[in-house]
């Protein structure tokens, strides 16, 4: 059992908030809370989340797009290790070259003044990997061929494709300076059905090519389901549950996870969907309830779930639950 | 009928072609085109332009006082027709003058014409006149004048320098200032809009109060001090220069902010992140896809600024704070405009208000059409 | 056999762009009975969004409407062309039997002024209510949707709702004129999950009783197959399968629609490979002659589907496919 690509231990990331308050403490965001994951290499990781979970931020936060405050990460791919708070310069800079990211908005992501050849060659260049220009071309070259991207097309500029299309160049962007990990933040939200198949099946295929290790971030967890070995899911910032693919749908534990598995809506005209309808409302990252964050909309809140924040505990091989009650609801 | 529709497509794949790997530029120029206004803004602002940097060619006399004419000052414009009741001739022609002061018309000066064919003054071309130096060479030739005497298409002033050759050299003088006032306006906006946008938090909040204290200057009361602090052993190139680089210095906040304003948001941009993430330094980032994002607008702010620098220029001078004679701009041409008895007899004083009003309607058509076509990228639809 | 409440016939939408005339809706025809929830699904460039502005006359100038089309409104037993409306008896269709809501609500609402006072103009504008009256009716709708403290959010603005909350005074909002037909422009596709579905759940209530229609437009097949009676699926600006859901989603015949089924992740469906749609989905300005699907077609008939426009073949009753390969087979039958 090799070490995992990616380690967390209670990383959390807080943003200020603008002071209303004169005195006391600062108030603070917690987007991220005391999260504790491990990724195995050549794994495609799933990380699901509604809006507030904080999903992006860790994935960020992984990046060092977003800030650390409490908490560690380590990257290990075998060849270096890397301790992620505490990255700077030269180390920084090395390890971007072996963690990237594909972004959601596939209009926004791409430089509009640069032809597509130069936005995909851009890391090459930034990055130093290259020697000459012919060099530069030729990766070029085979990362546009890996992502099917026509190389008529490379003189193009951005405003001649379609977002399926921008997206695949954004996956060239990300996968020329040849990285080890991914993260794949909402990579296909902003596509239609039919293209979105299409650009998950090339990230399937290009993680079995080039051995990478994929962070997947959604909100759809149909499409988690399809394509991760291992989902974790977040509310408001924290952990609640983490799994293997297949065992997390087939048996949740969380209360949220069941929520959130009957919330989607079945093809299934007769099959009106069982179990729980949650009520109420997302809580505002800026006020969150006291105790387990998800205790005003769990049917099964008790007293200790509203005074106490739920740790996670490891319930099965791989399988996670950060819930008081999970055991008597296991039935 | 498959060749056709073959045809038919092959300059459809090559428009389509052309459209995807079109850079920024072209796309502008594409869209510019379209707009009539602009065409012919443009087409009006190069004439204007070109007439000023040519000036000295293009009109016969030198427009200072060494090239005045005494005996005709105050004179009437002489428009060459080409036939009169002596017929008609191929080449133009203007009457002889006479001039006298007359008692009865309390001493003013009373022109006789002679309409007679033998005093008929040919306009001639490409003949010998005043020199002029151009780009480091004399020269002598200008492109028209008059076998015998002088002629004044747009006639003359009190001192009887020719307000045609004035007018064109007016022209030069306001763009010139314009130009040099914009120019230190928008290195300034640069720098400052640009170190503003760019970093934002404190350095923004502090550089964003400068900016604003500049702007509240109020512009009558400054240039009456500073003209009233200009000594007169400065000569009128000096003043020239200090005016031109004081309006730059006094323009750039509304640039500055618009510069800052693109730099807030550009650097937003999910893009920019991207390149972040690949370890680029700011150097880079500003280089490749900050400036270049907005270029465009820029160039359409300096477009618009432009005319502005030039009224204001224009409206100093005319109240005397400016630019003095013997440099000449359009401010200082109207400031003779002045007095009752120009309104009422020498009408032909306001002829380069007309040149004043198009060339800054030109400024302004060609630079809303700039604006207009200046987001390819953006869907706007009418 | 009732008349059916809005009748869409050969609904034809061209745009005047500066690169000529762009085909946006072609021949679109499809009728709603009333207390019938219909679906338009479809992808981006579909023209569904366009075709459910033409039933309210929101689409902008440049839009040309073919002679053929028709939209007939029938209510309180007068026949109403809607195409035909002179600005000033629009009333109708805008906020009176016809109601709409949108995908974005943060956008739709005005953000200086208070929810309340949204609710009041409304009103005010289309029934003969005075101010007190509209304010009641507003604060009912709000209970009636599910928003807590009615009465102080009446005087909040857009910004203090949570999403789930906006879209919900959204529809409180449309309700309040109690239209015959209200058409829901992706209503939920920005919305979490979770509060997807408590705002499906909030409209099929609201359907059974106040006995309207809906026009449900969305790209989301899940929504669809809980939500609606009848689904329409659409392609490029054409109506390429119709009929009701259960036969739609269980037999889904137009390639089009089979490809759309296959290309989406089932959660019970775990061990089947993603099955894309080859190809992009063609620009308007590029709209392929023939069937408009020709150019993605597993099944294409080379030629023939390029060149033939196919006409509605039905495959059981109440279900129509817009399929060469399909009127042949029906043919051969």
């Amino acid at each position: 059992m090799s070490e995992p690509l990616i380690t967390t231990d209670d990383l959390s990331v807080h943003f200020p908030v603008r002071g209303k308050t004169l005195f006391g403490p600062a108030p603070v965001v917690r987007a991220v809370e005391g999260v504790s994951v491990h990724i195995e290499r050549g794994s495609f990781f799933g990380l699901v989340g509604e809006s507030g979970s904080g999903k992006t931020t860790f994935g960020r936060a992984l990046l060092r797009a977003a800030p650390i405050t409490r908490g560690s990460a380590t990257y290990s791919d075998g060849d270096v290790t890397y301790d992620l708070p505490s990255l700077k310069d030269d180390d920084l800079r090395e390890y971007r070259k072996r963690a990237q990211l594909i972004f959601q908005d596939p209009y926004a992501a791409l430089s509009p003044r640069m032809t597509v050849r130069d936005i995909i060659a851009e890391p090459l260049e930034v990055m130093g990997l290259t020697k000459s220009r012919d060099e530069t071309d030729t990766r070029v070259r085979e990362i546009a061929k890996k992502c099917r991207i026509n190389l008529e097309h490379l003189r193009r500029f951005p405003h001649a494709f379609s977002g399926g299309q921008r997206q695949r160049i954004s996956i060239a962007r990300a996968l020329v300076s040849e990285p080890r990990f991914i993260v794949a933040d909402e990579s296909v939200a902003a596509l239609d059905v039919s293209i979105q198949a299409d650009v998950l099946n090339l990230l399937k295929s290009i993680q079995q090519d080039m051995g990478l290790t994929f962070l997947f971030i959604s909100h759809d967890l149909s499409v988690v389901a399809h394509i991760c070995d291992h989902v974790a899911v977040m509310y408001l910032g924290r952990l609640v549950e983490t799994a293997p693919t297949r065992e997390l749908f087939a048996a949740p534990r969380h209360p949220y996870t069941k929520a959130l598995l009957s919330a989607i809506p079945s093809l299934d005209p007769d099959d009106q969907g069982n179990v729980q309808k949650l009520e109420g409302e997302i809580p505002s990252p800026t006020n969150p309830p006291p105790g387990c964050k998800f205790q005003t909309r769990c049917p099964h809140a008790i007293d200790i779930c509203r005074q106490e924040e739920p740790k996670l505990s490891h319930m099965g091989f791989e399988h996670d639950v950060a819930c008081h009650r999970w055991e008597e609801l296991a039935e | 009928m498959t060749d056709t529709a073959n045809i038919d497509v092959n300059v459809d794949q090559k428009l389509k072609e052309a459209y995807f790997t079109a850079s920024q530029g072209q796309l502008i120029w594409t869209r510019f085109k379209k707009q009539t206004a602009a065409m012919v803004g443009l087409g009006v602002l190069a004439l204007l332009i070109l007439s000023g940097i040519f000036a000295p060619f293009l009109t016969p006399y030198d427009p200072t006082i060494a090239g005045r004419n005494k005996d005709y000052m105050n004179g009437a414009p002489n428009i060459p027709s080409f036939c009169d009741d002596n017929g008609c001739s191929l080449r133009p022609f203007i009457y002889s003058y006479d001039r006298t002061r007359s008692i009865q018309t309390n001493f003013r000066w009373v022109t006789e014409t002679d309409t007679s064919l033998e005093a008929r003054r040919y306009v001639v071309f490409f003949t010998q006149g005043d020199k002029f130096t151009f780009a480091g060479i004399n020269f002598s030739t200008h492109l028209f004048g008059v076998d015998k005497g002088k002629i004044h298409i747009f006639g003359t002033d009190s001192t009887g320098k020719d307000i045609y050759s004035r007018t064109l050299q007016a022209i030069n003088t306001s763009l010139a200032v314009g130009t040099i006032g914009v120019f230190i306006a928008f290195v300034l906006a640069l720098m400052i809009g640009g170190v503003s946008g760019y970093y934002g938090g404190w350095i923004d909040s502090v550089l964003q109060m400068i900016t604003d204290a500049v702007r509240t200057i109020p512009t009558i009361p400054l240039f009456m001090a500073l003209a009233a602090f200009i000594p007169e052993t400065w000569s009128a190139e000096t003043r020239f220069l200090f005016i031109s680089i004081i309006l730059g210095f006094v323009g750039w906040p509304t640039l500055a902010r618009r510069v800052r304003t693109h730099l807030l948001t550009e650097r937003n941009q999910e893009y920019v992140l991207a390149a972040q993430l690949c370890g680029a330094r700011a150097g880079h980032i500003i280089r490749r896809h900050l400036l270049p994002s907005f270029t465009s607008y820029i160039i359409v702010d300096l477009v618009i600024s432009f005319p502005y620098m030039v009224l204001s220029e224009t409206a100093l001078s005319f109240i005397g704070l400016g630019l003095k004679d013997p440099v000449n701009s359009l401010g200082v041409m109207l400031q003779q405009v002045t007095s009752a008895d120009v309104l009422l007899n020498y009408q032909w004083y306001f002829i380069p208000v007309f040149f004043f009003i198009t060339l800054v309607l030109a400024f302004v058509f060609v630079g809303d059409g700039l604006r207009d076509a200046a987001d390819p990228y953006a869907d706007t639809k009418k | 056999m009732t008349k059916p409440l809005i009748s869409v016939k050969d609904l034809t939408i061209r745009f005047k762009t500066d690169e000529g005339l762009v085909t946006a809706v072609e021949k679109v025809s499809f009728d709603i009975a009333p207390g019938e929830v219909l679906g338009l699904v479809g992808e981006s460039g579909s023209g569904k969004s366009v075709t459910a502005k033409a039933l309210m006359l929101l689409n902008p100038d440049n839009a040309v409407y073919d002679s053929t089309s028709s939209i007939t409104l029938n209510i309180d037993d007068k026949e109403i062309d809607v195409l035909s409306l002179a600005p000033k008896d629009r009333l109708i269709i805008r906020g009176g039997a016809v109601s709409m809501i949108f995908q974005e609500p943060m956008a739709s609402f005005a953000p200086a002024i208070t929810i309340g006072s949204h609710m009041v103009e409304q009103l005010l504008i289309h029934s003969d209510m005075n101010q007190v009256e509209a304010k009641e009716l507003s604060i009912e709708m709000l209970a009636r949707v599910g928003i807590p403290d009615p009465a102080m959010r009446f005087d909040q603005y857009a910004f203090e709702f949570s999403g789930g909350m906006r879209q919900r005074a959204m529809i409180a909002m449309a309700l309040s004129t109690k239209p015959k037909l209200l058409i829901a422009d992706e209503p939920t596709t920005a919305l979490d999950v979770t509060i997807q579905a408590q705002v499906i759940d909030l409209m099929k209530d609201l359907v059974s009783e106040y006995h309207m229609a809906i026009l449900f437009i969305t790209h989301d097949l899940g929504v669809i197959a809980q939500t609606v009676d009848k689904v329409a699926v659409m392609y490029l600006g054409t109506l390429v399968e119709k009929g009701a859901v259960r036969q739609v989603l269980r037999k889904p015949t137009h390639p089009y629609t089979q490809g759309l089924m296959n290309a989406l992740p089932k959660l019970d469906e775990l061990d089947q490979p993603l099955t894309a749609i080859k190809g992009d989905i063609p620009s308007p300005l590029d709209r392929p002659t023939g069937c408009v699907f020709n150019t993605r077609c597993p099944v294409t008939l080379g030629e023939e589907c390029e060149t033939r426009v196919p006409v509605y073949t039905s495959t059981e009753e109440g279900h129509q496919v817009a399929c060469l390969l399909v009127e042949k087979e029906g043919a051969s039958a």
